[in-house]
């Protein structure tokens, strides 16, 4: 293996680099090496490394010795000679056995027969890189290259996979489920591709044995909320910018009243009190009405919420009155729980509720969104997910919901080092990923629609828009500037806000008021 | 030559004697050499604890903070605290990009930040046992 080397044409090798200052000292001592070959041992090394992984015990046992190499240059020739060695006692077909059968080691080839369902839907092309080479056949070569090779075959099985089920192939998607766990096992399921695509593969054999997704109780998924609030931007953003447009939507009132869809442990209220209090002019009289679920075991937890809301609100001596409304859904709400006076200023906040609202026919978001209309409120704010999961068709949910939720996933990782915050985080982020993929009709909640939908769908109720304003957008981005993973944007959106990773928005912030009802019917009262 | 050293003895200032003095130079100071200062003796440590320093440092830039801030503040926890785990990571990451944002809209995010806290702190008295500090994200190193 000497340095220079004359033929470059048939082997394609690039042209050697030129010597260095070690080289000469290699050179001196003895050694015909060269330090660039390093690399290349470095490479091969790395090789064996996942081949000897990969490669059933007894083929490694017959390659172990102990070898002490005094020369460099033995190393090249040696390394190259194991990998050799390796490849060709493991390059026998066994395609011949059942998918299902053994399970000695978990690193076989794929059967021949599944690649043809490995053919790319045309749905995948527009954001997975195209050149894998998917008719190759199993050899060694596929274990050795890299992860991002397994985790691009993993995504195109889930596409695969989405395409038998929506189908109704179910036997076959169940067959696919079982491959892709075992591809699962090669690559890194800690974070990236690997952990989004466990989540997914994991929602869709729920989906195909039929087992479907265990309903979260309401404690849990406070305690969820509440760690997915720590560990990302999303719903301090959310809170924010709410809150902001709720101040200014207030300003001039005495009496100000809001209604809040879902209180949770009230995180976003403290910080509205506290803005309240430094208002020029003082603060007003303050009334809140939250929403939650019924507490199953005795304990009120909305009553808990509001005592501690209510202390706040006395240490900055702003005059606070709770009222606490026990649903287990937005549709068994009726206005007059909410005790609204008529001359107090109200403000509906929904922070990612209304989409629960959307499911199949009758549909309760129209009465809903007439009801709010109703209590004629100053602002409605809503904050949702920017991306639209409530398609009919499960293939183009799926891949929707693939691609979000892989932004997503991605941004936590860069946003947050903290476990258990993380770990609680990604199972909050878990339930909506197997809402979408296992649940229909109405156990589908998670039922995501676009800023723009949700324009239209709120347009055509009776509300027009109320732009968010200067300063939400500059607290907003005051905001992001404390996180320290730099790949938030903040993006203003004609009036409303959205919060994305990298230039893809996930997550949008939008105000609303009544329209004035049309002349001809005020005419006609007067 | 030894009435010079003795009008010299006269003459010179023990600045512990004058805490007016003292008190005037320690509002002028940084975060971080205020708590140096408190290091220095008991006096200093008094002087450089007391909440109305802290006040100073936190509205320095501000040009007419108005009365209401104060016993807002007070109220949450005081001054100190807010600059320590609020104000100090708003101005270390903000200070990047000076001209972005006023004084009184990072006090105000601050102020936002620190009644959260306040309020999770509040948490733990309730028997909440599931309250962990949302403020633990400022305390991150920033990926330059």
């Amino acid at each position: 293996m000497g340095p220079s080397s004359t033929s470059n044409a048939g082997t394609g090798k690039p042209p050697p680099p030129p010597r260095t200052e070690l080289d000469g000292f290699l050179a001196g001592a003895g050694h015909k090496v060269r330090s660039s070959d390093l690399h290349h041992v470095a490479q091969r090394l790395e090789r064996l490394e996942s081949a000897m992984v990969s490669s059933p015990s007894h083929v490694v046992s017959d390659l172990t010795s102990d070898t002490v190499h005094y020369n460099p240059a033995d190393l090249v020739s040696w390394v190259d000679s194991l990998l050799s060695e390796l490849t060709h006692s493991y390059h026998h077909p066994n395609n011949s056995s059942a998918p299902t059968s053994s399970t000695s080691s978990s690193s076989r080839s794929l059967p021949v027969d599944l690649d043809d369902l490995f053919a790319i839907p045309s749905a995948a092309n527009n954001w997975l890189q195209p050149e894998m080479p998917l008719s190759q056949p199993p050899q060694l070569t596929v274990f050795t290259t890299m992860e991002e090779d397994s985790g691009i075959r993993l995504v195109h099985a889930l596409m695969t996979c989405a395409e038998l089920v929506q189908r109704g192939d179910l036997h076959l998607a169940g067959t696919l489920v079982d491959e892709m766990t075992a591809l699962l096992t090669r690559i890194n399921t800690g974070c990236g591709i690997g952990k989004v695509a466990g989540y997914f593969i994991d929602a869709l054999s729920r989906r195909v044995s039929g087992a479907g997704s265990a309903p979260a109780s309401p404690h849990e998924t406070e305690i969820l909320y509440h760690h997915f609030y720590e560990a990302s931007p999303y719903l301090k953003f959310a809170h924010f910018t709410a809150n902001q447009a709720i101040l200014e939507a207030f300003e001039g009132h005495d009496c100000v009243h809001v209604i809040d869809f879902s209180l949770m442990h009230g995180l976003q209220w403290p910080a509205l009190i506290q803005a309240l209090a430094l208002r020029p002019g003082g603060p007003p009289i303050l009334r809140l009405t939250g929403i939650g679920p019924p507490s199953p075991d005795g304990r009120d937890t909305l009553r808990e919420i509001g005592h501690r809301l209510a202390e706040l609100a006395r240490s900055v001596n702003v005059r606070f009155a709770f009222r606490g409304v026990a649903a287990s859904g937005l549709e068994d709400v009726k206005p007059w729980m909410l005790q609204v006076s008529p001359n107090e200023a109200v403000a509906v906040n929904s922070i990612m509720q209304m989409h629960k609202l959307l499911g199949p026919d009758p549909s309760p978001i129209e009465p809903v969104l007439s009801w709010i209309r109703g209590l004629n409120p100053r602002i409605v704010t809503l904050v949702e997910q920017e991306v639209n999961h409530n398609q009919t068709g499960f293939l183009d949910r799926f891949t929707e919901a693939l691609y979000y939720y892989s932004t997503v996933f991605d941004s936590l990782e860069a946003a947050c080092p903290v476990q258990p915050d993380k770990a609680l985080a990604d199972m909050y982020l878990q339930r909506e990923i197997c809402n979408i993929v296992c649940c229909e009709g109405a156990a589908r909640i998670e039922r995501h629609e676009t800023l723009a939908q949700w324009r239209d769908r709120l347009n055509r109720s009776g509300f027009r828009p109320l732009p968010l304003g200067s300063n939400a957008f500059k607290q907003a981005s005051m905001l992001l500037t404390l996180f320290s993973a730099e790949g938030y944007s903040v993006e203003e959106n004609e009036g409303c806000l959205t919060l994305g990773w990298h230039s893809r928005p996930l997550i949008a912030a939008s105000a609303w008021q009544a329209s004035p009802l049309s002349a001809a019917i005020a005419g006609g009262d007067n | 030559m030894t009435r010079d050293k003795e009008e010299k003895r006269r003459q010179a200032l023990c600045i512990n004697d004058h805490v007016d003095i003292l008190l005037e130079i320690l509002k002028r100071l940084d975060g971080r050499s205020l708590c140096t200062a408190a290091c220095v003796c008991r006096l200093w440590r008094a002087l450089a604890t007391a909440d109305s320093v802290w006040e100073h440092l936190c509205l320095r830039r501000i040009a007419s903070p108005g009365s209401s801030v104060r016993p807002v503040v007070s109220a949450l926890g005081g001054h100190r605290r807010l600059y320590m785990l609020c104000v100090r990571h708003l101005l270390t990451r903000l200070g990047r990009d000076p001209g972005s944002s006023s004084a009184w809209d990072e006090l105000q995010l601050s102020l936002s930040l620190f009644c959260v806290d306040y309020y999770e702190r509040l948490g733990g008295r309730f028997g909440d046992t599931a309250a962990t500090s949302s403020l633990m994200f400022l305390c991150k190193p920033v990926n330059v």
